[in-house]
């Protein structure tokens, strides 16, 4: 499992809409902000890069230090990013592709509001499963 | 590094710009700076006449006509560069001295200053420096108007007349020019002949480690090195100079004797300088044949001033310039990172500081490109990659600065404010007011994404070490002292300081905001902007989380108070004589308290008026208002005391209930804060002072308010447990004289002279019912109370003690009644002294002294109103009565008892204060003859005069002997004032209760008249005699009926008289309580009794 791993769905109206720090490492106060910050980074790139491909996995678009933000654009430009130090991308595209389909199912639900934030306690559970099998 | 750069910045001519002189005000050298700022470019055409030919020029290609000298000023000066020997550009050449003459009177002194100054400026070829606004003196003072200094710099000091360049419009920059020129051009000249040395020993010894082998071909080697980093040198030079055909000569001879030599550091500054050359060219296509194309001298002024506009106009560049452009910054940046790298393996040191070029390169490269967003964001994700082989902490700041800044230009606002915040964190690490500088630039153009106003985010920097020296309110209005404050703001904090200052003068004060002395600056801020403020913040100021827009969306708008400076005014202080701590007190206790007051102002208080405010303002019974008058004036310094008077209030019912339900008396209820009265004091000064300061005529003359708090605490005295009405009816017992009934005689000193006021039941005498109002106290103080109850009568002003009827000590002479702690006690109050004399309707109705009391019973008044008035009357009744206790030495009070009492009272008020329509009395007829006609005779004949004796020895004790005539009275007494018509009966029974007079027991005979009309008829009928008699008593007159009974029996027998009204007036309806107009009017007299002696 990685180190440092913070999931991130950021809605398409920029709005993040879930959260999660899925890494090993303990967490700490400024680290957190400081991925946010990193991420909320990326998005100029993402925004950018999103329109230049078909695939939605985009690889690892964007770099601070040892930490790398990959990302994964939705059909409904949502996107999903991960901020990782670990170089494993085939896991991370798997991840990121069973979190879409868990993310489809919770768009699924009428009682859902796109774009509003995932409250779900099931996906939060079978999230940090995944970053526990993929990451 | 240095931030701001871009490719030209190596064409421009550093000149430092230093103060000098006493301190310039900030908008003067702001104004300066400006002035010089606006020669940034001089044409070569405009210097040509200083030219002089003798002096041979080394430059083949100089273009005179269309080139120009650049100039870049360093405000404030730069410490020299570790990097000015291998790039050029980076030397000061020249110093520019500014100095403002008002604030510099010796102008000997400020060329000293500027000497000195310039000392520090090893490098630069030319010192001027200029002062402005020359005083006449000085202007005619000045001795050496140009000066050359020992090293034949040009050296002078200018005074200008005005602060405008125009009268002497270029002169004085140009001359220092040329003397650059010759300089440069001396420098070049000489160029063949430097001395190694000149070139920095750390690339020669890079070269000078080979081996003994290669010796030979390594010192032809090094010699061709250092021609080759000459020739750069040159070409440096020749690029400041304003020839870029000559620089590239220079440049590409040095390109191809570093490559030659494997010399990668100054192979790549050669290259880097080649790109600047020909950015530079303007003017000579052929330039441009080496890389085969033709180039309008049209279009490479367009694109020199799309150069100094950095990154517009993109549309119109040369897309093969471009490229070459490109291609040749790509080569330098990787020679730069090579020769890092080479290095790197070498000597770390040394290649850590080279480690800044390739970054370096990067945003100089970057900077001249935008459109290809994609390689730049790749160039600059690299140079932030790079922040990390940076040593010095200064030169990571410029490099996220620059990034940063590029970022912003690009449009990727996140991206720019993610690196402003990394250059703000790292600024908080370091002090360097040039990197707060650069933050704060770098912050106000990029912070929108993190939706923090730009003024709010440079000043929140600034903050960071703040500390402002001076914080005033500003007066406009010149009759107010501001006091100074200083105050030191932490990172990340706010303080809320309060200004203040004394005022001066009388008048309006208008504060339109505040003073500001900080950083050296002086600004004033105006409340009014406070609001735009405000409305800053609340669009969000928080750092901390990217993608909220946080903040509070809460607005207070501030009102700038309108305040005026009155004359002086005196000023009362206060205190209360004994110590100010609260003055305990028992519910109901009265006591005095004394307040001093004193001026401690400068005038005589003249006007003073006291009030009452706060809660319990009826627990003041008085106030010493004359005392305070007749002090009045109180001069400075005077003192007056005030008596006040109090009553401890009545501590709230729902103190009493919880009280009552816990353990009973262990708790003490005191009363809780805040319930005392205030006593608020309003005083002013003299009329006349304030007339004369201000003439307006309606306005209240200021004054003062004094707020005394009369800190009273209540404990919890004695209580009430319960009150309640007894009535007893006590017989009379038969005798000659009626009793007296109570106030039958109107005149109430005999009612009071009589029998000392005491009520002693004598048996004999008899009386009515007796009602007593009984109040149960209680005592859950600890400490011994004394109860004393008086009643304060309608028409007297003095008050009579009256005697406790305690179980125990009714006979006792002592007033007053003992409760000790946690005892009860009960008080009796006898209510009979306020029964009235008459029952008149027409007197309750009539607003008379006690009519109110009546009132309630005029039929026609409306139920509530009635109840009103019953209510009242109840009042008015408990009123009379006075319960005082005495605790202690100096403990005294009275008791409420008026809510206690109310209950008891409401159901038989009536009873109470209105006698009955009839009273009945019962005697023995002395001489019935002589009141009914009955003949005298006829009793006395019956009586034996000794039996007379005796029985009047008898009678007189009120007893009566058996088998016996005994001749009675009944009297009929109307207590209205109208007859009443009415049936009367009376009554005799035996112990039993039964009656004795009918029936075939009978024990009682009895004989009598039949009264009709005038006529009075002996007869054996007990109609008319005891029963049923029809009598007419006339209004407020009594009337008798005699007849006579013949005891058969001894013992105690009892005489009840009654009557039925015939014809009850509405007066006595209302008095019986019935609505009915048909309903008889019974009215029954008290009993009385008749002891019977003798044998059976």
């Amino acid at each position: 499992m990685a180190n440092t791993a913070c999931f991130i769905i950021v809605s398409r109206n920029d709005i993040p809409i879930y959260e999660a720090e899925v890494g090993s490492a303990p967490k700490k106060e400024e680290a957190a902000h400081q991925h946010q910050f990193i991420l909320h980074a990326a998005l100029d790139i993402v925004q950018d890069l999103a329109w230049t491909t078909s695939a939605m996995f985009l690889k690892a678009v964007d770099r601070f230090n040892d930490l790398v933000v990959s990302v994964y654009v939705t059909a409904g430009h949502s996107r999903l990013m991960l901020l990782h130090d670990s170089r494993n991308e085939d896991g991370i595209k798997s991840f990121f592709q069973e979190v879409h389909e868990l993310y489809v199912k919770i768009l699924l639900n009428p009682l859902y509001l796109p774009g509003s934030r995932i409250t779900s306690s099931h996906f939060d559970t079978k999230v940090r499963a995944l970053a526990r099998k993929y990451l | 590094m240095e931030p701001d750069v871009s490719m030209e910045t190596g064409s421009m001519i550093r000149i430092a710009v230093l103060p000098v002189g006493g301190a310039i005000p900030h908008h003067q050298l702001r104004e300066y700076a400006a002035m010089l700022g606006r020669h940034t470019r001089i044409d070569l055409s405009s210097i040509s006449s200083f030219y002089k030919e003798h002096q041979k020029s080394p430059f083949a290609h100089q273009p005179w006509e269309t080139g120009c000298l650049r100039f870049k000023y360093m405000l404030g000066g730069a410490p020299p560069s570790p990097w000015e020997d291998f790039q050029s550009c980076r030397k000061i050449l020249a110093v520019v001295g500014l100095c403002h003459c008002p604030s510099s009177p010796d102008l000997d002194l400020v060329d000293d200053q500027f000497a000195a100054a310039c000392k520090g400026y090893s490098s630069a070829l030319a010192k001027r420096c200029f002062a402005f606004f020359p005083t006449d003196s000085q202007h005619n003072l000045v001795k050496k108007p140009v000066q050359y200094d020992v090293d034949h710099n040009l050296y002078c000091v200018v005074i200008l007349r005005s602060n405008s360049w125009a009268n002497i419009r270029s002169v004085p920059p140009k001359d220092s020019v040329c003397n650059i020129m010759l300089f440069i051009y001396g420098f070049i000249i000489q160029g063949q002949h430097w001395d190694h040395s000149y070139l920095s020993q750390e690339h020669l010894v890079n070269g000078c480690i080979e081996r003994d082998l290669l010796k030979e071909f390594k010192v032809i080697k090094a010699k061709k090195r250092r021609l080759g980093r000459a020739q750069k040198t040159i070409g440096d030079y020749c690029l400041l100079a304003g020839s870029p055909l000559d620089a590239n000569a220079h440049y590409s001879t040095a390109i191809e004797l570093a490559r030659l030599t494997g010399d990668v550091f100054w192979h790549a500054g050669a290259l880097e300088g080649s790109v600047c050359a020909l950015l530079a060219d303007s003017t000579v296509p052929k330039l441009f044949d080496d890389i085969g194309k033709e180039k309008s001298s049209n279009y490479m002024l367009m694109k020199i001033d799309f150069l100094c506009l950095q990154l517009d106009c993109m549309d119109q560049k040369d897309p093969v310039l471009e490229e070459e452009v490109k291609y040749r910054y790509y080569t330098v940046i990787q020679l730069y990172r090579r020769s890092y790298l080479q290095d790197n393996a070498q000597r770390y040191c040394w290649s850590r500081k080279l480690s800044v070029f390739p970054v370096y390169t990067v945003l100089i490269s970057v900077s001249s490109w935008c459109e290809l967003a994609k390689e730049v964001v790749e160039l600059l994700m690299g140079a932030a990659d790079g922040a990390k082989s940076l040593i010095d902490a200064s030169d990571r700041l410029i490099l996220y600065v620059e990034i940063a800044r590029l970022f912003g230009t690009l449009g990727y606002q996140r991206k720019a404010a993610f690196f402003s915040r990394q250059v703000a964190q790292l600024y908080l690490q370091q002090d360097n007011a040039c990197a707060a500088i650069s933050a704060m630039q770098v912050l106000t153009m990029t912070s929108n994404a993190y939706h923090v106003q730009s003024r709010r985010a440079s000043s929140k920097l600034q903050t960071s070490h703040h500390v402002v020296e001076s914080i005033y309110l500003s007066v406009h209005s010149g009759n107010f002292d501001a006091f100074p404050l200083s105050v030191s703001l932490p990172p990340n904090t706010a303080k809320v300081i309060l200004l203040s200052g004394i005022p001066t003068k009388v008048g309006p004060v208008s504060i339109p905001g505040c003073i500001v002395h900080c950083f050296g600056v002086i600004t004033e801020h105006l409340f009014k902007d406070v609001d735009n403020l405000l409305l800053g913040a609340a669009q969000g100021l928080v750092l901390s989380d990217p993608f909220r827009c946080c903040g509070s969306g809460k607005l207070k708008n501030v009102s700038i108070p309108n305040i005026s400076v009155v004359p002086a005014l005196p000023l009362l202080v206060s205190h209360v004589v004994g110590g100010d701590g609260a003055t305990v007190l028992y519910e109901g206790e009265i006591r005095d308290i004394w307040i001093s007051l004193t001026n401690a102002g400068t005038v005589p208080v003249e006007q003073a008026h006291i009030a009452l405010s706060g809660k319990n303002q009826d627990s003041v019974i008085s106030i010493a208002h004359d005392t305070l008058m007749s002090a009045l004036p109180l001069k400075p310094g005077g003192e007056v005391t005030l008596p006040v008077t109090l009553k401890a209030w009545q501590l709230s019912m729902v103190d009493s209930e919880i009280d009552s339900s816990k353990s009973s008396g262990s708790t003490r209820r005191i009363s809780k804060e805040g319930s005392s009265p205030l006593l608020v004091i309003h005083y002013a000064g003299s009329w006349t002072h304030s007339d004369q300061s201000n003439n307006t005529e309606n306005s209240v003359p200021p004054g003062r308010r004094l707020v005394v708090p009369l800190n009273v605490c209540v404990l919890q005295g004695l209580r009430f447990v319960k009150a309640r009405l007894l009535s007893m009816e006590i017989p009379a017992r038969i005798s000659e004289v009626l009793p007296k009934p109570l106030y039958v005689d109107k005149n109430p000193t005999e009612v009071v002279s009589r029998d000392d006021s005491m009520v002693k039941i004598d048996p004999y005498r008899g009386s009515w019912e007796l009602r007593l109002l009984e109040l149960e106290l209680s005592n859950p103080t600890d400490v011994v109370f004394e109860v004393n109850v008086s009643v304060q009568l309608d028409n007297h002003k003095n008050e009579h003690g009256m005697p406790i009827l305690n179980h125990e000590n009714a006979d006792l002479g002592y007033p007053k009644t003992r409760i000790d702690r946690d005892y009860s006690a009960r008080v009796l109050i006898p209510l009979e002294h306020f029964k009235l004399p008459i029952l008149d309707g027409s007197f309750f109705a009539k607003d008379s002294q006690t009519s109110d009391a009546f009132c309630s019973k005029v039929s026609n008044m409306p139920e509530r109103s009635a109840k009103a008035e019953l209510n009242a009357s109840i009042n008015n009744l408990i009123s009379k009565i006075k319960v005082r206790w005495h605790s202690g030495r100096n403990s005294s009070g009275e008791l409420n008892i008026k809510d206690a009492t109310q209950p008891a009272l409401q159901a038989s008020v009536m009873d109470i204060l209105l006698p009955d329509p009839l009273t009945f009395g019962f005697r023995l007829a002395k001489n019935g003859a002589q009141i009914n006609g009955f003949p005298e005779e006829s009793i006395i004949s019956d009586d034996p005069p000794s039996q007379c004796v005796n029985g009047n020895v008898i009678k007189c004790k009120g007893s009566i002997s058996a088998h016996e005539m005994t001749h009675m009275e009944v009297l009929v007494r109307n207590n209205t004032r109208e007859m009443i018509q009415m049936s009367l009966s009376v009554t005799c029974r035996d112990v039993a209760g039964e009656n004795c007079m009918e029936g075939n027991n009978a024990t009682v005979l009895w004989a009598g008249y039949q009264a009709i009309g005038t006529v009075s008829r002996f007869v054996f009928s007990s109609i008319g005699v005891l029963n049923d008699i029809p009598v007419e008593v006339p209004a407020l007159e009594e009337v008798k009926h005699a007849f006579s009974l013949y005891f058969l029996v001894p013992g105690e027998y009892t005489l009840l008289a009654a009557s039925v009204i015939n014809d009850a007036t509405d007066v006595l309806r209302a008095r019986a309580r019935t609505d009915s107009p048909d309903e008889p009017i019974f009215c029954r007299g008290s009993p009385f009794h008749v002891y019977v002696v003798g044998t059976a």
